[in-house]
């Protein structure tokens, strides 16, 4: 079975913030990787790590974060060791990011356009004014965008439009992997979904590769064909769409989707979770979940379980998966 | 417990209306139609669910029920001790203070909502201090009671604590107690899980539909989540620009859908299976603020249905097409 070397290579990444209370633990020990032209989905709960992973990838981290160990392929090249000329290359070129939360960051005295140009002029995209104006209606067109809106200011713009418009800066330099934490998190369920089409279609259009972040598994399973379930700055399963849904071994996964309520199938009870997750300050011994875990025994408080593939594309950590409860009971 | 027919609460041609642009000694010139007659009932120990987008309304009509709102017309007829039905709509004073015994809310913020000088005791034990009910001993039995029941244990690690000092789903617990100690017959709860994450949001969901059934409480729940709503209540009313456009028992309407819009809206939401694929039912344009709007069907100007009929016609009544499944709307 050969295969194309990734397009991202994540291999056991390990990253603190350094506070006055002490280390916080934001992620311990992510692995993961993605193929070209195809979508990743972080999924998780608030605090587990997923917008420091995002930020470890373009390489943003505030001063306070500490990479300590691991690496991070892109297109084959270690970004981690890579030189700061190197990585301003890499950089919206290579991977881009639509932040949390982005729509609200754009700046409100420049207009929609400008503020493209303007990360356009930056990378060196463009050489003249009518080039820059061409190429904004361009992008304007492919986020479903009217390119007449291109004068107007943030504020003359809906939430959806906003977000749209975060979304073609973030495809302003051609990215080959682009990252969206929580693209759509704000917004209402019908601007929502036409966000996510429109991100998909552009993917598909572009042949990009996708890595979608959030904390709504039903987002997570519309857009993306592979998924990761972090929990407490660990990755607790990783697997295609269909083996998370179908097989989860995670406890954690398990418990997760049985959380979620669907207006699709027969209504069912949602089972619930002892406890909170933990303060990454104080993180639990052995297995980050196993105090809130149903199945956990002395080796769960002790030793933390590898991240293991247990067949095909579908990697667990944990001591006890699943399945093996189901085939007892 | 008696059971009446009458139903529990009862709203009809209910209205608010909020001022814009005026200004200080400049009369306002145009109205937000925020609510704009809404008529419905919540049986005893009912749960009804109002869904929407953002600004539709949802919130402005929980306020009006727990009369944090006058409305600008309308009644809310809602049933006494007795049983008897009697309209607060425009209640003052101290017949006021007996209905608060009555209707309690539960807001979104679990961070905002609770005030952060009080003690988790005091901000419980405040409905009854309010109402003057029971003396301090029975009111600290009363207020443990309740802190073990939604799970805060053991109550007395808690009632001294701040609210600073406890997570988003302890917060939402403390709300939920204080919202149940004075025995209310009547809950708003505006979006109160929301902002919780789900391995949180799920048990305080859990507790209060079975707080709900144990004491007997019919309530509203606000939220724009439809799967959150299937999960809570028996009927759905689905809110465009203040109106109610459809309303039926919670199955039906996610099963059968007849409103444009609530079609839309079901079709949109995402399905946390990726084994079901969606059927999708777009709708051109965004929510707008109904600042006077026109007089037509809310819905016309984004609606796939509309003709001239919708156009020349006020906007359409909820008719009942059976088994309690209303729609407004002329095309179906
Ligand atoms: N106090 C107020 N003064 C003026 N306008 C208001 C006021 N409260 C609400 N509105 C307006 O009334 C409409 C309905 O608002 P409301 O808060 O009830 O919506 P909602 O359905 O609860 O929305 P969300 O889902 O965002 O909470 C909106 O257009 C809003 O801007
Ligand atoms: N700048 C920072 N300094 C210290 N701790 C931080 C900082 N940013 C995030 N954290 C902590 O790191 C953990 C992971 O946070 P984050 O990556 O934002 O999670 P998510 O995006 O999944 O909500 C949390 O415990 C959070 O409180
Ligand atoms: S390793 Fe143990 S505690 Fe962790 S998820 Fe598996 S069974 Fe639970
Ligand atoms: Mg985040
Ligand atoms: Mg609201």
């Amino acid at each position: 079975m050969s295969k194309e070397t990734p397009i991202l290579a994540v291999e056991n990444l390990v990253m603190h913030y350094t506070t006055r209370k002490g280390d916080v633990s934001a992620i311990d020990g992510v692995t993961f990787s993605l193929e070209k032209g195809h979508s990743l989905g972080l999924v998780g709960e608030s605090g587990c790590g997923k917008t420091s992973i995002a930020f470890s990838l373009m390489r943003l981290l505030p001063d306070n974060a500490k990479i300590k160990q691991g690496s991070i392929f892109i297109d084959g090249e270690d970004i981690i060791t890579m030189s700061y000329d190197q990585l301003l290359k890499f950089r919206w070129r290579k991977i881009a990011m639509v932040f949390q939360a982005a729509m609200n960051a754009l700046n409100p005295v420049y207009t929609v356009g400008d503020q493209i140009v303007e990360a356009l002029d930056l990378h060196d995209m463009i050489k003249n004014k009518a080039e820059a104006e061409e190429r904004v209606a361009e992008l304007f067109e492919l986020v479903g965008l009217d390119p007449a809106l291109m004068h107007r200011y943030p504020h003359e713009f809906s939430g959806g439009m906003r977000q749209r418009a975060v979304i073609a800066m973030a495809l302003s330099c051609e990215p080959d992997i682009i990252i969206a934490d929580e693209p759509t998190t704000a917004l209402d369920v019908i601007v929502q979904d036409r966000i996510l089409r429109e991100m998909k279609k552009i993917q598909q259009k572009l042949g990009m590769s996708m890595i979608y972040i959030s904390h709504d598994i039903a987002v997570i399973a519309e857009v993306s064909d592979h998924i990761g379930v972090m929990y407490a700055g660990r990755m607790a399963e990783l697997a295609s769409g269909v083996d998370i849904f179908e097989r989860p071994l995670h406890p954690y996964t398990y418990a997760l989707m049985r959380a979620f309520p669907s207006i699709k199938g027969e209504k069912h009870d949602l089972t619930t979770l002892p406890g909170e997750p933990p303060d990454l300050l104080y993180p639990p011994t052995g297995c980050r979940f196993h105090p809130r875990c149903p199945f956990a025994t002395d080796i769960c408080k002790e030793k933390q379980p590898p991240f293991e593939n247990v067949g095909g594309e579908h990697y667990v950590a944990c001591w006890h998966p699943m399945e093996v409860h189901n085939d007892h009971h | 417990m008696t059971t009446t027919n009458s139903p529990l609460l009862k709203v009809s041609g209910l209205k608010k209306y909020f001022p814009v642009g005026g200004g200080f000694l400049r009369k306002p010139h145009n109205f937000i139609h925020a609510v704009d007659d809404l008529n419905f009932e919540i049986p005893s120990g009912g749960s009804m669910g109002l869904v929407g987008e953002s600004g539709c309304g949802k919130t402005t009509t929980g306020k009006l029920l727990v009369r944090l709102y006058e409305p600008t017309d309308g009644h809310i007829l809602i049933q006494d001790e007795q049983g008897n039905l009697e309209d607060i709509a425009y209640r003052k004073g101290a017949s006021m203070k007996a209905f608060r015994r009555r209707v309690q809310m539960i807001f979104q913020d679990p961070y905002e909502s609770l005030n952060p000088r009080r003690t988790i005791y005091d901000t419980v034990a405040e409905p009854l201090a309010v109402q003057g009910i029971g003396n301090i001993s029975e009111r600290e039995e009363r207020v443990a009671t309740l802190l073990e029941r939604v799970g805060l244990t053991p109550a007395t690690s808690f009632m001294f604590r701040f609210p600073h000092e406890l997570s988003g789903g302890q917060r939402q617990r403390i709300a939920i107690a204080r919202a149940l100690v004075v025995n209310p017959s009547f809950i708003v709860a505006d979006e109160p899980t929301s902002m919780l994450d789900v391995s949180i949001r799920t048990g305080v969901m859990n507790l209060m539909m079975e707080l709900a059934a144990e004491m007997n409480v019919s309530y509203l729940y606000i939220t724009h989540d439809l799967a959150v709503a299937r999960y809570m209540c028996d009927t759905i009313g689905v809110m465009y620009l203040g109106k109610i456009v459809e309303q039926a028992p919670t199955e039906e309407l996610l099963h059968q859908p007849q409103h444009p819009y609530t079609r839309a809206l079901i079709s949109a939401v995402p399905i946390p299976d990726p084994r079901i694929k969606r059927q999708v039912i777009d709708i051109k344009g965004g929510i707008s603020a109904p600042i006077d709007p026109p007089p037509h069907c809310r819905f016309y100007a984004r609606c796939p249905l509309a003709d001239e009929t919708c156009r020349d016609r006020p906007h359409p009544p909820l008719q009942d097409k059976g088994n309690g499944h209303l729609v407004a709307c002329y095309k179906v």
